[in-house]
């Protein structure tokens, strides 16, 4: 079994840290222009009609007198500009989701090197073992992994244990030990097995683990518009539509009452600057950078809707340990019995616990140590560890001269038969009100005092419960401690509500409950008996360190097995919905702007004699009508890529309540678009203005004047 | 300037609706959602009795096909009804009035605009309509129709409070809206009518003998009564050709301010109503709060563009403007009295006049188009409230998407279904307007004598008039003497326009209804936008005037705007 064929690796890809993604900016231009195939542009409604009036004006621009209907007016500098433009509009909305893709990709393709080439030591049913590639594996097979080889797949341990190093997937350098049984047994396809050998069960196939769902994710692939995507897209498609039916017939209706006249050019811009263009340009970039923001957040989200899911929360249910508080109860205090000095105390309990790995029995030695515990030597041999057993309920240490010391729950030591004094009963009743857990401390049977042990609350947990109170979100600790101890903690990190002496089944019957009452709930969890809590939740997050079954039943993965990450999950959820929210604010209110510059520029150029009442309209005092509608067709254009870094970033999102937040986004984007527009348009007028009186300007003018239209008069 | 005292009127009537409303809005709400109200002793047992005899009852909930069918049913037949009358209206037995039956168009085009709410007349009462019509036929329309638009608007409004994806049963929507609102309201209006002098009697005409010589003949009949529910039910047209400019409709500055608190009464209640029935009181205020601030801004507007010298005729020596633009104004009413029951009428839907539209001024007109744009501030009896209620529908969704949530209102998600239903009801408005336009513009329909004439900015002010005055289902018309509105085209076209109008956007209600009804509610968290706040109405009121005048101004800006300097 030992004598293998075959290199654990042919690919020998040795990646210790994951590569920190970068765009390249040529495939991004590349990709821009590749996006102008119609079938590609044909996926968004909105900018496909300026790709197709784009299309038409170039024809209309070199051969006019094709149409002699339509060629009226025909100017070939005018039309070869607003011909420009357009093409400048289609492309900067292609260069934003490129960009958008391009980062995406990054990620990928980083992911992507971790999983190449890798072959897995399959564990026939009959003992053999052989190399196969990982494709030819299903559901099920068993595989072994050796030190210093990559683990081929994702798998559960069935036996043994390993130190892994999961860097190149979580980008946290500390290795983590994994072991069968219990809930830490889960490994993923593409780290590396340092130290031990295991044996695990294959539970995904090629294509279809974590690395691979993550590499989809952040390529986009499949990406499906989430309901909200959906619906705006209708919104934004009807009001194109709606533009549509009012902009044509404002050609017939200036055309057949001849009140203006309207060249084809002029009617397209119009249509071209009132059509969402900015929000449609900018969708499906919002949509894709939403979820590489939460992939880089090292959270795989097994879908976008799972990710806008978690925008709208209304519950989340915590796990006290681990999430709320660090984990483990740290020492605090020490009491002494009545007529016991403190230095016999701390000796004991420096002597009990200095052998007892756990956090609680090192948190006592290092608080006695700090108190000044008499230190002793002890020989190596010359001691017995007792370590915590379920029916003792205590642990200890039997020394060389046969003294027993002993530290456990103050009902475990009267059960082993030491007196507890009526003070330290009391001493340790009044610690547990206040959500602490009392351990006496004995010698020979004999009461030496009691240490506190307390739930210390994660630092920064307090803020970010309170920031999800501002989003509207209540917060629910689930905890197996007793009522007094969990409602010290749940005063402490300011949780809304909390279930004291919950049950493995109590969290499902918490989601179930909420779920009754309509709300959203989310939870975090990692152990096989979350699965079912974690199915059942609208947004499931589950650790990575987790078993199998609690990933496959939550829709996300936080692969730093950090549950406080669901807060960040939010936040991101929120920014993506305010950013398609915002941007369409901006682009609606850009519109009116636009509208002060065309409209009047429409009848100044049609000779305003006629209709003297539409100056007051000229707000902006736009005296050249064809500069003033390119200068709002250029502002149309030019604001796509300036919004681009926002639609990849998001809007900035700072948590607060509701009204707030409408009354925030309203002012920045509403009445900021208007006042942007008003500016920019006016900006670009005088920008444009003054190009046009440079000679080369003019000269290519005269160039454009004898090229256009191709075919001649 | 204007009269200050009328001004005052008008200030006044504005409070008492908005005084009334609350009340009203809470008793509509008790009528339609069963719960106990004034006048079941004496109602119900006459109300079960028509259920029976209609073969309905009320426990029989529609869903919205059904009661879409419902409501198409009644008013189709309604319709016929009016289409045969008017095509038989000279003939018929009983009817002293000999007037010419009505052309096929013109009676197409008048059915279609009575049982649509609109009441725009394509024909001289006076001289074009029997007594019968006059006194059976419209008035008949003139109850069914409002009482389909609240019946429409409580079944999508119950939308909220119901579970089971069904609205209501439209028949006894109906009955109860008929019992229980239209006639016990228009009747005491009637009296009161009566007291301030406006005539009620079966003598068709009276023989009068002016001061210049000869006889004339003054149509009479029920005229209280009929423009009691004409008003109340924000119907518009009018006994007499010049509706509530002619004297004996209108006698008296009182009569004229009880006409416009009649028109405001449901359309103002219509929020309080909705309030009433998911049982929030102050999901009432931003709605109010925005076709108040619409209203009266547009009045203000209205006034300022009324008292403004005529800029056409600045240049005159020797001329001295200070009345602003009488022309086309009741002057016994004054600029206020007169501007208030104009921009009131258009507004809500209602279309009476008591000016004459076509020669005020063009910044004027452009107010009245601007109310006709929106049908929603506050807009007809029940349709009024149901369309600002769409608007709201989409202002939620963005705004929502803005707070960062899956936007939701009452308690019920706003998804892909509600954003196309509502964008196709509040969509259709400029199609219906600006596609006839361009047919009537293009094909050379605007005519004069049978004459295609060139078409001016005035002439298109009133070519787009028309179509948006049928498509909001206003009735009120700026068109005169520009081009002949009586044509088989305008007939046709317009008498399509109104249906069209009318019954697609109360399908797209009725269908949000439906979704609303099947939604679970969610419970109203800390993090949900809360509707019934400043901010909101704010923001409503903006999103409602933005995507409107987006819409509009270009072509604004070829009829009205063009003229005005």
């Amino acid at each position: 079994m030992r004598d293998l064929p075959g290199p654990p690796s042919a690919a020998g890809a040795h990646v210790s840290v994951r590569r920190r993604p970068h765009t390249s900016w040529r495939r991004v231009l590349g990709d821009s222009f590749r996006m102008f195939s119609p079938r590609r542009e044909f996926r968004h409604p909105v900018m496909f009609c300026v790709y197709v009036l784009f299309l038409f004006l170039v024809v209309l621009t070199l051969f006019p007198y094709a149409f002699p209907d339509v060629a009226r007016g025909y100017d070939p500098g005018y039309y070869l500009s607003v011909t420009v433009i357009l093409f400048f509009t289609v492309w900067f909305a292609n260069l934003g989701e490129a960009i958008a893709e391009a980062q995406g990709r990054a990620q990928a393709d980083s992911l992507r090197e971790i999983r190449s080439g890798v072959r897995a030591r399959q564990i026939l049913p009959d003992g053999q073992a052989r190399w196969v590639a990982c494709d030819v594996l299903r559901i099920g097979d068993t595989v072994e992994v050796q030190p210093g080889e990559p683990v081929p797949i994702d798998g559960d341990i069935v036996a043994g244990a390993a130190l892994i190093d999961e860097s190149m997937m979580t980008g946290e350098s500390e290795a983590v030990v994994r072991e069968s049984g219990g809930d830490k047994t889960s490994v993923l396809g593409g780290t590396r097995v340092l130290q031990g050998t295991v044996r695990m069960r294959v539970t995904a196939v090629r294509g279809e683990s974590f690395l691979d769902r993550l590499i989809r994710l952040v390529e986009g692939q499949g990406r499906e518009p989430t309901p909200n995507e959906l619906a705006l897209g209708v919104l934004l498609y009807a009001f194109t539509i709606a533009l549509f039916t009012v902009v044509v017939t404002f050609v017939y209706l200036a055309d057949f009452t001849n009140i203006v006249v309207v060249s084809v050019a002029t009617i397209v811009a119009l249509f071209v600057c009132l059509m969402p263009t900015t929000i449609g340009a900018l969708l499906p970039a919002i949509g894709i950078s939403g979820i590489n923001r939460v992939a880089r957040a090292n959270v795989i989200a097994k879908s976008g809707k799972a990710v806008e899911a978690a925008g709208d929360l209304d519950v989340l249910i915590l796990d006290k340990t681990g999430t709320i508080t660090i984990g483990n109860r740290l020492a605090v205090q020490f009491v002494p019995a009545p007529g016991v000095p403190m230095p016999e105390l701390l000796e004991a309990a420096l002597l009990c616990s200095s052998v007892d790995e756990t956090p609680e029995g090192k948190s006592i030695a290092r608080l006695a140590a700090r108190h000044g515990a008499p230190v002793r030597r002890v020989e190596i041999g010359s001691f017995k560890v007792l370590p915590f057993t379920a029916e003792r309920r205590m642990s200890g240490i039997v020394l060389s001269d046969g003294s027993e010391v002993y530290k456990g729950s103050l009902q475990a030591m009267e059960t082993y038969g030491a007196v507890l004094p009526l003070d330290l009963r009391r001493a340790g009743a009044e610690a547990s009100r206040a959500g602490m857990t009392p351990l006496a401390i004995s010698r020979q049977k004999k009461a030496l005092g009691i240490v506190l042990l307390k739930d210390i609350v994660k630092p920064g947990i307090k803020d970010r419960i309170r920031e999800l109170r501002t989003m509207g979100i209540r917060t629910v600790m689930c905890t197996g401690d007793n009522r007094l101890t969990a409602a010290a903690i749940a005063r402490e990190s300011g949780v809304d509500d909390f279930v004291a002496e919950a049950k493995p089944e109590t969290k499902l019957t918490l989601i179930q409950a909420e779920k009754a009452e309509g709300r959203l709930v989310a939870m975090t969890g990692d152990g096989t008996n979350d699965a079912p809590a974690l199915a059942r939740a609208d947004v499931g997050l589950s650790m990575n360190s987790g078993t199998s079954a609690a990933k496959e039943a939550g829709n996300m993965v936080d692969l730093d097995n950090d549950p406080t990450k669901i807060i960040e999950v939010v936040s991101i959820g929120k920014q993506l919905l305010i950013t398609r929210g915002a941007l369409t604010t901006f682009s609606i209110t850009n519109d009116v702007a636009k509208y002060f510059a065309i409209i009047p520029a429409i009848f100044i150029a049609a000779g305003s004699a006629a209709l003297p009442g539409i100056a007051f309209l000229n707000l902006m005092g736009l005296s050249d009508p064809e500069l003033a509608i390119l200068s709002a067709l250029l502002f149309n254009a030019v604001v796509i890529p300036l919004l681009i870094p926002l639609a990849i970033a998001g809007v900035p999102f700072r948590p607060s309540s509701a009204i707030d937040l409408l009354r925030r986004n309203l002012v920045l984007y509403g009445v900021g678009g208007l006042v942007t527009a008003f500016v920019g348009i006016k900006l670009i007028y005088l920008l444009l203005a003054w190009l046009a009186t440079l000679p080369i300007v003019q000269a290519a003018g005269v160039f454009v004047a004898h090229a256009l239209p191709l075919g001649g008069l | 300037m204007f009269d200050l005292e009328a001004l005052w009127g008008v200030g006044l009537v504005l409070v008492a609706a908005l005084a009334a409303a609350p009340f009203f809005g809470d008793y509509l709400a008790r009528v339609y959602t069963n719960r106990p109200a004034f006048g079941d002793a004496l109602l119900g047992p006459v109300e079960r009795g028509i259920y029976r005899l209609l073969g309905t009852s009320p426990r029989r909930s529609m869903p919205a096909r059904e009661y879409m069918a419902a409501v198409l049913l009644v008013n189709g037949a309604l319709w016929a009804f009016l289409f045969w009358f008017f095509l038989q209206q000279g003939t018929l037995p009983l009817d002293p009035t000999r007037v010419p039956n009505m052309s096929w168009d013109l009676a197409f085009h008048s059915a279609a605009s009575f049982t649509t709410n609109t009441d725009f007349t394509h024909f001289t009462n006076e001289t074009q309509i029997s007594e019968g019509a006059l006194t059976i036929a419209w008035p008949l329309a003139l109850f069914l129709s409002p009482a389909t638009g609240l019946a429409v608007f409580a079944a999508m409004v119950r939308g909220f409070v119901r579970r089971d994806g069904t609205l209501g049963n439209f028949y006894v929507d109906l009955v109860r809206t008929m019992s229980r609102v239209l006639l016990p309201l228009s009747f005491v209006g009637a009296l009161l009518f009566v007291a301030m002098g406006v005539p009620e009697t079966f003598r068709a005409t009276v023989l009068a003998h002016p001061i210049l010589g000869g006889t004339q003949s003054i149509l009479l009949g029920p005229v209280a009564s009929f423009q009691s529910i004409s008003l109340l039910g924000t119907n518009g047209g009018g006994f007499y050709s010049a509706n509530m400019a002619s004297p004996l409709a209108n006698p008296s500055a009182v009569s004229n301010l009880f006409g416009t608190f009649l028109m405001l009464l449901l359309p103002l209640s219509a929020p309080f109503a909705f309030a009433g029935v998911v049982r929030r009181r102050n999901e009432a205020w931003p709605f109010v709060g925005t076709i108040l601030i619409v209203l009266v801004v547009a009045l203000a507007l209205f006034l300022f563009y009324q008292a403004a010298a005529n800029p056409a005729l600045l240049g005159v020596p020797g001329l001295v403007q200070t009345v602003g633009y009488p022309v086309g104004q009741e002057v016994r009413f004054g600029l206020s009295g007169s501007s208030a029951f104009q921009v009131v009428s258009v507004y809500a839907n209602v279309g009476a006049n008591n000016m004459l539209i076509g020669a005020i001024a063009p910044g004027a007109q452009m107010v009245l188009f601007f109310g006709m744009f929106t049908q929603s501030t506050p807009g007809g009896a029940g349709t009024g409230f149901a369309m600002l209620l769409l608007f709201a529908v989409l202002a939620i969704f963005v705004g929502g998407l803005m707070v960062g949530r899956t936007p939701e209102y009452l308690g019920k998600k706003i998804e892909t279904g509600h954003v196309k239903w509502s964008a196709l009801a509040l969509l259709v408005h400029p199609a219906l307007i600006l596609v006839p336009s361009v047919i009537a513009v293009a094909l050379g329909f605007v005519r004069v004598d049978g004459a295609t004439v060139a078409v001016s900015a005035h002439t298109f002010s009133g070519v787009l008039y028309e179509f948006t005055s049928e498509s909001a289902n206003n009735g009120s018309a700026l068109s005169v003497a520009s081009f002949n509105d009586s044509t088989p085209f305008f007939n046709v076209a317009g008498g399509i326009v109104m249906l069209l109008g009318r019954f697609v956007p109360i399908f797209a209600m009725l269908k949000i209804g439906e979704m609303f009804s099947r939604q679970r509610t969610l419970p109203p968290g800390p993090g949900t936008l809360r509707t019934a706040s400043g901010t909101f109405t704010i923001y409503l009121t903006l999103f409602l005037i933005i995507t409107s005048a987006l819409l509009f101004l270009p072509v604004l800006a070829m009829g009205p705007l063009a003229q005005i300097l």
